[in-house]
């Protein structure tokens, strides 16, 4: 059973570095037209997108971060943020208010029913995805106060 | 042989079929190997969950007012293992694969006692105007009050339906979805037959209405078919297999403007009632009732500024695909719901803000008792206003400072009875009711929270929030009779040293003199960097009080997590109060237990 265990977890680890196409999963605007991730991914070499939620403290800690660097990131390395919020009935009347009296300057889509959630695979928000050409290229899950340094030093990464 | 060595053996089967399916992948990964594995690994995405719990025995689980509501088995594990591969830009498919050790957690669905099997699988066909699914699918229509399918793993819900499913856009400007579908009951199908159709039409792409602004509508229709038979024989009274419900909506925006209303009608069925839960759930078969929601949302938003004002009205919409699993009592966990129905009040990440949590009563329902209680829905709105104090003002400070204040209010329906029946404390079948369309006297629940942000300086932040909220718990917790009126104060510092450490500290306070009365709590979080980080936290209801299980009790919760990539993994040891646990606007009843937890999950 033990060794059984251990290739359990090797078998995972070898597998997380493979690079994946972003799943194509039809997202919703703000003002009600639909999107697919195809499509942003197609327009932008370089997009960052963001799983957030209203009610998540950690997500909106990670938004306001960024928030202040952002017109940097863009004019260093042309990316687009987008941030898709999964907020479902409850609380998606809040993500209008709350985008504009935070100042944010990011795209906003909407995964109402977790259609993108799911296809990431994921079970709690942030998680942000760094996708060039088409293709996830980085991953990360959670924030953790700091952690826009880190995923700056990435998206530096990438961006050449 | 007995049957959990049996069961034992099977799994042990399963995971060495997997493991053997897997370790082909990984050698196929490395080079110089078959490309075909490399090139099918590109296309297949594999996502996996586990969470187990331990439950151990201690001081507080063993009080006997807390009476041992776990059960033989001590050790659980719930997995999920979803495959999705796509062939190319137009087919794909997928499964997931969920096994439930040797049951399901703790107060979650026993559906679902299963040690393994496939749960959900589709086929999709898909191309820049269609979409065609065989298979489970998850859908919504509208803002869901109509028709939701959808899955929380952590809620333990998956109202995924089976059947086919084709999205078609009939020009850029409208498009239509029609389905036809089970939905998933454990492993297996629910009975009721789920129709619907779906239409979405966007104006002003159509007309070139407005050149700033925005005109959709939505239309719905959705059908439940479900047998009945009949217990009592002398009622007349057809009682319908199809239950049909049809949603129309319409959103507006133009420029800072927006707004939309929807307005769901459900037609004639069975109501629920709860007279004798031992014996299983039963109806009235001599009377049927119809349902309706309206929803409202209007608001207002610039940069730096937004105002929002919901309405919502919900009268006998709990709708079930089969009517068994319509009473709350045999259903806590809210299994094949056809439709979703979400508590409208804002959500809160702090412990103690979660103890009076309101949640909805949108169904029709009577209790006995010597005036019969009729609860036929609820009334009520919410608003919400963000502020942006801009950097370099007075209160903005260097780096700005950032304000929320939300305000809800519910009630129950205005209703008047009529029963030409009745016996002593029971009402009969023939019991009939009407509501008022607005009146909003009967409050439930009540709050405002106010939540202002600021940075002191590049390092040292800080979130303030303040909660004043009113709680009917006699109503929203059968069986008790109280009424609460608290509130809450949380302060949430935040210390960045640099290269990803941080230190967080929590403080909370719930004030009331009613029900349990005060609470203090707090959590204290270190993170090393942005992948590895350990927290404490604790609730203490430090006063004597009517509520014994809740009275001088520490709930403390520790453990760390770990995340790197797309992969997480946390191990927590802690106690969890017994009582509603609300996420997300959907609340489930949970024994008190403690134990140690450990979640992983990850992808590739």
């Amino acid at each position: 059973m033990k060794t059984k265990a251990i290739a359990f977890f090797i078998l995972f680890y070898g597998l997380i570095n493979a690079q994946e196409m972003l799943p194509n999963v039809e997202l919703k605007t703000l003002s009600n037209s639909t999107i697919s991730t195809q499509k942003i991914a197609s327009e932008k070499e370089l997009i960052i997108i963001s799983l957030w939620a209203t009610w998540c403290v950690p997500c909106k800690n990670e938004l306001d971060a960024v928030s202040e660097l952002y017109q940097d990131w863009i004019d260093e390395t042309n990316v687009i943020y987008y941030a898709v919020s999964i907020d479902d009935s409850r609380t998606s009347n809040r993500i209008r208010p709350m985008v504009n009296g935070k100042d944010w300057e990011f795209e906003i889509l909407l995964d109402e029913n977790s259609d993108l959630k799911r296809a990431f695979g994921v079970s709690t928000v942030p998680y942000t995805v760094i996708v060039k050409n088409k293709k996830v290229v980085y991953k990360h899950m959670g924030y953790t106060p700091g952690y826009e340094e880190e995923l700056y030093a990435e998206l530096i990464k990438y961006s050449n | 042989m007995n049957l959990s060595k049996l069961k034992f053996k099977i799994l042990k089967k399963t995971i060495s079929a997997i493991i053997f399916i897997y370790s082909g992948l990984i050698f196929g990964q490395e080079p110089n190997q078959s490309t075909l594995f490399s090139s099918l690994l590109d296309k297949l995405s594999v996502n996996f969950e586990s969470n187990s719990q331990w439950y151990l025995n201690d001081s507080y689980v063993n009080n006997p007012v807390n009476p041992n509501q776990i059960g033989e088995e001590k050790l659980r594990t719930t997995n999920y293992l979803r495959l999705d591969y796509s062939l190319d830009d137009r087919f794909s498919a997928g499964l997931q694969l969920e096994s439930y050790t040797p049951e399901n957690l703790l107060n979650m669905s026993k559906l679902y006692d299963k040690d393994l099997g496939i749960a959900t699988y589709y086929l999709q066909y898909q191309t820049k105007s269609l979409n065609l699914t065989l298979g489970h699918f998850y859908e919504q229509f509208g803002s869901g009050l109509i028709l939701r399918s959808w899955e929380d793993r952590f809620l333990g819900i998956n109202t995924a339906l089976r059947g086919i499913r084709l999205k078609f856009n009939i020009t850029n400007h409208i498009s239509l979805t029609t389905l036809y579908g089970r939905q998933r009951k454990g492993f297996g199908n629910s009975k009721g037959d789920i129709f619907g159709v779906n239409s979405e039409i966007n104006f002003s792409n159509m007309f070139n209405l407005l050149a700033q602004g925005n005109l959709t509508a939505g239309f719905s229709y959705v059908g439940k078919k479900e047998s009945y038979e009949r217990i009592q024989n002398e009622s007349e009274m057809e009682i319908p297999e199809l239950v049909n419900a049809f949603s129309s909506r319409i959103n507006f925006a133009h420029k800072n403007f927006y707004t939309n209303i929807e307005y769901v009608t459900k037609s004639k069925d069975l109501r629920l009632n709860p007279l004798s839960p031992t014996s299983g759930v039963s109806f009235s078969e001599s009377k049927t009732f119809k349902g309706n929601a309206l929803l409202w949302t209007v608001g207002y938003s610039q940069k730096g500024f937004g105002l929002s004002y919901n309405f919502r009205r919900l009268e006998n919409m709990r709708w079930f695909s089969e009517r068994s699993y319509s009473y709350n009592v045999t259903n806590p966990t809210n299994q094949l719901s056809v439709n979703y129905l979400p508590a409208l009040v804002k959500q809160h990440d702090y412990s103690l803000a979660n103890i009076y949590l309101y949640q909805t009563f949108p169904g029709l329902t009577v209790e006995n008792y010597q005036d019969p209680l009729v609860k036929a829905g609820e009334i009520g709105q919410v608003v919400d206003f963000f502020y942006n104090f801009k950097k370099g003002s007075l209160i903005g400070g260097k780096y700005g400072t950032k304000v929320n204040l939300n305000m809800s209010y519910w009630a129950k329906l205005e209703t008047e009875y009529n029963d030409p029946d009745p016996t002593d404390y029971i009402t009969s079948d023939n019991l009939t009711y009407n509501s008022e369309f607005l009146n909003f006297k009967n409050k439930l629940y009540s709050d405002l929270n106010l939540e202002i942000r600021k940075k002191w300086n590049r390092k040292f932040s800080s979130i303030f929030t303040y909660i004043n909220l009113f709680y009917d718990k006699s109503y929203l917790e059968t069986g008790i009779f109280d009424k609460v009126r608290a509130w809450i104060g949380v302060i949430d510092n935040t210390y960045k040293f640099g290269s990803g450490k941080s230190f967080r500290l929590e403080l909370q306070h719930l004030s009331t003199n009613d029900d349990a009365r005060n609470w203090m709590g707090g959590t204290a979080e270190f993170f090393f960097n942005s992948k590895f980080g350990i927290y404490f936290n604790d609730s203490y209801n430090y006063e004597e009080s009517n509520v014994p299980a809740d009275t001088k009790v520490h709930f403390y919760n520790t453990g760390f997590s770990y995340a790197k990539g797309a992969s997480r993994l946390s191990i927590n040891y802690g106690r969890q109060r017994g009582g509603l646990l609300c996420v997300g606007g959907i609340c489930r009843q949970v024994s008190p237990n403690t134990g140690l937890t450990l979640n992983v999950t990850t992808s590739f």
